[in-house]
């Protein structure tokens, strides 16, 4: 198969007109900022953890959207906000460490600061890290003048002890350094000011520039700086312009082709600095251009590694003469106490046993009430009133049953087994994290997960996983490599995640409790349950050996693990964003996929086709495979149709049972899920369905590995923005669940 | 049939169909790739290489090059006559100047893509060249100026082998084969030759890597033995020729004090003197922006009860890090050791 062979370039890759000023509006379109409704372009940058989004929410409010940056995965957030009869467009680039392009996070964020040429750059940084956080700032700095620093966590750092004199700071840096703590509102009004002043031009910064290179690289300069006054004589900073092109900036390579260099240089941008007439030029522009390319192959090769430590050599510097550490001693000292303690040998375990077995016990046990009552109210009380409003107002059946018994009843089901243990595990879980302790966990677990390819604190998603799955999977955000990130999704659903423990217990009770003596019944159904669990953790080790050597051996890996300052936890304020961040907003998804089963279960069960209702045939269609595997056609059915929720497989697989087995006396009408008050009346119907204990083994061992809730499927797709991934997540523990209860089922056929 | 056994067959009967790499599906779709334009980019590259070399390219070589027979390479080698891109000379085949062109631009592919593979994926070094020798000819030029962009345009490529520019620019080669170094010299590497494949995991085992600086301590007929961050080793001459170095001033560049981070106990601190040039892509990135640069001070804190990973003090945060990152971080011990912070 031949192809025509490309029409041969012409050579030179012109870089577009991109420095060219006038052509910023067709790059602020092609970097997705819709022109012309706004005044200033503000861009909001900073390294990860330092406030930024908590400074966006603050400018913004609720004028903002998310979405994606063109072309790329990167969320992105930009927002509107007015000061001063101005209107400003704000957006939030992602928080990075660097700008050097090592991820696609760094290119979208040295993209936007180059080509977009924000009015002012606003770079957040954590007063508690300053050296760190300089790092960004003096990098930003090297490329544009117009920046105000955003001194953030003020709060944080006089806790700590630590002082940074903010005026110290902005004398050393050139540019308005705004000291502020915006979660406590403090600074806000001065940082809108200082954005003002630079984006009017009213304050011209004089930003701070590296001079102590290493000699090779102010050797290279200094050549370049000569042929850049020879052809550009009177030229303002030459050395700056010298130092973009070494470092290959496409916009200052476009602007000295095209002599418009100027424009980013001299006094403001309305005059920008002019060549004078005289025409003293020696050398033209293309050999400029020319001299730095020649130049950049004579840069050492290290040349990257010499620049960071130029630029971390001087942030330490500045960071050293603008802070304090006074009280911060004690607390270290404070710190390492505890940590010896959490990380001993000999106690680390045991005490990582202690809390998170308290955990799980304040979850469940603390959960049982409520839960009843919950259950109590919506489905025992509120059902039935339902039902007799609708024959009250003349709803025809169909509809009642529609709405009552299928919409509102799923739901209602998911609600009240779903609330109430969320609401305890996530806020606990959440001051666990705040306090500091959880990080401690992943390092003492970290040995574990190194050995199957996986990082320390998928023991943490995992526990977040036996909660909710949707929630582990968003808990995987803590861990920023690639592969491990994608380890830690892939495996989370083989945590068991609260909406099963119903369905383990209560089919362990009837089915395996009863096989040993009656004063050791619960004792064996617990120990099946909690036998199951365990398996599920053999099978995410297993599993992520498996994918580290296969499927994901190509993606891209690092490892750190950062051990925060132990904090005081704020209570109240844990607990408020932690149910609206987690509690709720995991509810909502898991109503919005409840309410559309609870309908498709309803008319399943109420369609005819031929005399028989639709469920009837795909019960009778699924059986055969159904016992391939162990299970029957009722079970499968009922996963099929209850993947938006765990919780309502079993009441759905009781109903179905009561249609197959066309029981008398039993269940609350057709199509209508229902549950019994003793686990003897279930196990009578169940066993009248055909059930035995192999089946009940592998609904245990299927209910562990089968498909992520259709929530966590959907959660993994937007974490992940990967159909690719989203689709090995869901089918790859579903295969697993059928090759298992397989191989279970010929087995105990063999015996 | 009892249907583990129709299981069982079907399980063997996918691994043949899908198996990564060597399955049939695998193979089908390579071969379906092996299209004209490919093979005629191949023989450009090659002959780019004969050139540089100073040999002239003969259809017997190429032939064998691009794995096929002497009637396709005829075949390819006449398309590329026509398009004007190689010339039959006396001694064999040579590129015109637009042939030229078109050859730097796919090395330029070629070197951008093992640069983006040693830097932004996982990917094992000895499998960065082959898979650049496939995915080359997928790139059109549009993309391949993306792709140096994105990169920030980098100037070599993980094996030392300068990028043509866009304009096709490329500086001499310095440097000499290790083959040729002398006893007690200090020198550092500057290119590894990436093929043959099992030669350079040769290399790659050797503990040379790019950028790596070391000492030679003896050169006999058969072998050179060096010491490399504390380590002797001995490479044997013929596949020393595939090293290319260049000498280094004395300075640093063996001081006994140096060693690697995973041998500092716990409570003794050490400054940085830089990161091995064996971690490399999002490793050393994350690494860099930690602060492990050189002159930065490090103290190992504490172990974890599992026994890995060991918490650093590094610029006044506390960070885990495994042996396996501590191995690559070079530092010098404090003279007083043990003291507190």
């Amino acid at each position: 198969m031949t192809s025509a062979l490309p029409v041969l370039p012409s050579g030179a890759s012109t870089p577009g007109c991109r420095g060219c000023s006038a052509n910023r509006t067709a790059n602020l379109v092609q970097l997705g900022v819709s022109v012309g409704s706004w005044d200033y372009l503000v861009a909001l940058a900073g390294n990860p953890n330092t406030g930024k989004s908590t400074v966006f929410n603050s400018l913004t409010g609720l004028r903002q959207h998310t979405g994606n940056w063109p072309g790329k995965t990167v969320s992105r957030a930009e927002g509107t906000f007015e000061h001063n009869q101005k209107k400003v467009k704000l957006v939030d680039l992602p928080g990075t460490y660097s700008l050097q392009a090592g991820s696609t996070d760094e290119e979208v964020a040295r993209d936007f600061i180059l080509f977009g040429e924000p009015d002012v750059t606003v770079v957040v940084v954590d007063a508690t890290r300053l050296e760190r956080n300089l790092n960004l700032v003096l990098q930003v700095l090297e490329i544009t003048d117009r920046v105000v620093v955003c001194l953030n966590l003020m709060d944080e750092a006089r806790r700590h002890g630590i002082a940074v004199d903010a005026k110290r700071l902005a004398r050393e840096l050139g540019v308005p350094v705004v000291a502020a703590a915006i979660r406590r509102k403090e600074g806000l009004p001065e940082l809108l000011e200082a954005i003002e002043r630079v984006a009017t031009g009213a304050e011209r910064t004089t930003p701070f520039r590296i001079r102590n290179h290493p000699p090779a690289i102010e050797a290279t300069v200094a050549e370049l700086v000569t042929d850049i006054e020879a052809a550009f004589p009177g030229l303002p900073n030459p050395r700056w312009v010298a130092f973009r092109l070494l470092n290959a900036d496409e916009r200052i390579e476009a602007a000295v082709r095209s002599g418009e260099i100027g424009v980013f240089l001299g006094d403001n941008q309305d005059q920008p600095w002019q060549p004078s007439d005289q025409g003293a030029a020696t050398l033209d522009a293309e050999a400029v251009l020319a001299t730095a390319r020649s130049l950049r192959w004579r840069l050492p090769s290290d040349f990257h590694d010499r620049l960071m430590e130029s630029i971390y050599a001087a942030a330490q510097a500045i960071a050293s003469r603008s802070e304090l550490r006074g009280a911060r001693r004690a607390k270290f000292d404070l710190d390492r106490t505890l940590d010896r303690m959490l990380t001993s040998k000999w106690l680390g375990f045991p005490l990582m046993g202690l809390i998170l077995a308290g955990v799980f016990w304040l979850t469940i046990a603390g959960a049982n009430l409520p839960s009843a009552m919950l259950a109590s109210v919506l489905i025992d009380q509120l059902h039935p009133l339902l039902r007799q409003f609708g024959a009250g107002i003349g709803m025809p059946w169909w509809l009642s049953g529609f709405l009552f018994d299928g919409v509102y009843l799923a739901t209602a089901w998911v609600v009240s087994v779903m609330l109430p243990p969320m609401a305890i595990f996530f806020p606990v879980f959440t001051l666990l994290e705040d306090f500091g302790y959880l990080p401690r966990v992943a390092f003492n677990l970290d040995r574990m997960f190194q050995r199957v390819g996986a990082h320390g604190k998928q023991a943490l998603t995992m526990c977040m996983g036996f909660g909710c799955n949707a929630a582990g999977v968003v808990a995987t955000r803590v861990i920023d490599s690639p592969r491990e990130r994608l380890v830690a999704i892939i495996t989370n659903n083989f945590s068991l995640c609260n909406g099963r423990w119903p369905t383990q217990i209560l089919i362990a009770t009837i089915f395996l409790g009863t096989l040993a003596p009656a004063h050791l019944a619960s004792a064996t159904a617990a120990g099946a349950v909690v036998g199951i669990a365990l398996l599920g953790v053999a099978f995410m080790f297993g599993v992520s050996w498996l994918l580290t050597r296969t499927v994901l051996s190509g993606e891209a890996t690092s490892f750190s693990l950062e051990l925060p300052p132990y904090r005081p936890p704020r209570v109240l304020q844990t607990l408020y964003t932690s149910l609206i961040d987690r509690t709720l907003i995991v509810l909502w998804r898991a109503v919005v996929f409840a309410a559309p089963a609870g309908a498709v279960i309803w008319l399943i069960s109420n369609i005819d086709i031929g005399g028989v209702s639709i469920a009837r045939h795909l019960i009778s269609d699924l059986t055969p495979f159904g016992l391939l595997v162990g299970l029957n056609g009722v079970i499968l059915l009922a996963y099929i149709v209850a993947i938006p929720a765990n919780e309502i497989v079993i009441p759905t697989v009781l109903m179905l049972t009561v249609l197959a087995t066309n029981a008398v006396g039993v269940g609350a009408g057709t199509g209508v899920m229902f549950e019994l008050d003793s686990t003897q009346a279930v196990g009578d119907l169940l066993r009248a369905g055909g059930w035995t204990v192999l089946t009940a083994v592998n609904l245990m061992l299927f209910s562990l590995l089968h498909n992520p809730c259709s929530t966590t499927i959907y959660t993994i797709y937007k974490e992940t923005g990967s159909a690719k991934w989203t689709t090995v997540a869901t089918l790859l523990p579903l295969v697993l669940g059928f090759v298992v209860t397989f191989l279970v089922t010929q087995v105990a056929g063999l015996l | 049939m009892p249907p583990i056994l129709v299981f069982i067959l079907a399980l063997t009967a996918s691994a043949i169909l899908f198996w990564p790499r060597t399955g049939l599906l695998a193979r089908a779709t390579r071969l379906r790739r092996l299209s004209e334009r490919v093979l005629v980019e191949d023989v450009l590259k090659h002959l780019y290489d004969c050139e540089i070399r100073g040999l002239p390219g003969s259809l017997e070589e190429l032939a064998g090059m691009l794995e096929t027979g002497r009637g396709k390479a005829h075949r390819i080698l006449g398309r590329a006559l026509q398009m004007e891109l190689v010339t039959l000379e006396q001694q064999g085949y040579a590129l015109t100047a637009t042939g030229r062109a078109y050859a730097l631009r796919v090395l330029r592919t070629h070197r951008l893509l093992e640069r983006f593979l040693a830097d932004r994926t996982g990917m094992a070094p000895d499998r960065w060249h082959a898979e650049a020798e496939q995915r080359e000819h997928l790139l059109s030029e549009a993309e391949t100026e993306k792709l140096a962009h994105r990169m920030g345009h980098p100037l070599f490529d993980p094996h030392g082998d300068p990028i043509p520019t866009a304009t096709g620019e490329m500086p001499v080669a310095s440097g000499f084969p290790l083959s040729r170094v002398a006893p007690g010299s200090f020198v550092t590497v500057v290119h590894l030759e990436d093929e043959p494949a099992e030669v350079f995991q040769c290399l790659l085992d050797a503990g040379l890597a790019l950028g790596q600086v070391f000492q030679i301590h003896e050169v006999t007929r058969e072998r050179i033995a060096y010491a490399v961050d504390g380590q002797d080793r001995s490479l044997a001459r013929a596949l020393a020729a595939n090293v290319t170095v260049e000498t280094v001033s004395q300075a640093g560049a063996s001081d006994p004090r140096v060693t690697t981070l995973d041998t500092i106990e716990l409570g003794q601190s050490a400054a940085v003197v830089g990161i091995s040039p064996l971690c490399h892509g999002p490793q050393r990135r994350r690494l860099l922006d930690l602060g492990v640069v050189p002159g930065t001070t490090i103290r190992a804190v504490m172990r974890s009860a599992g026994g890995s990973p060991i918490a650093y003090d590094i610029r006044g945060a506390l960070i885990g890090l495994r042996r396996e990152q501590a191995e690559w971080i070079r530092v010098r011990r404090d003279q007083e050791s043990g003291a507190a912070a």
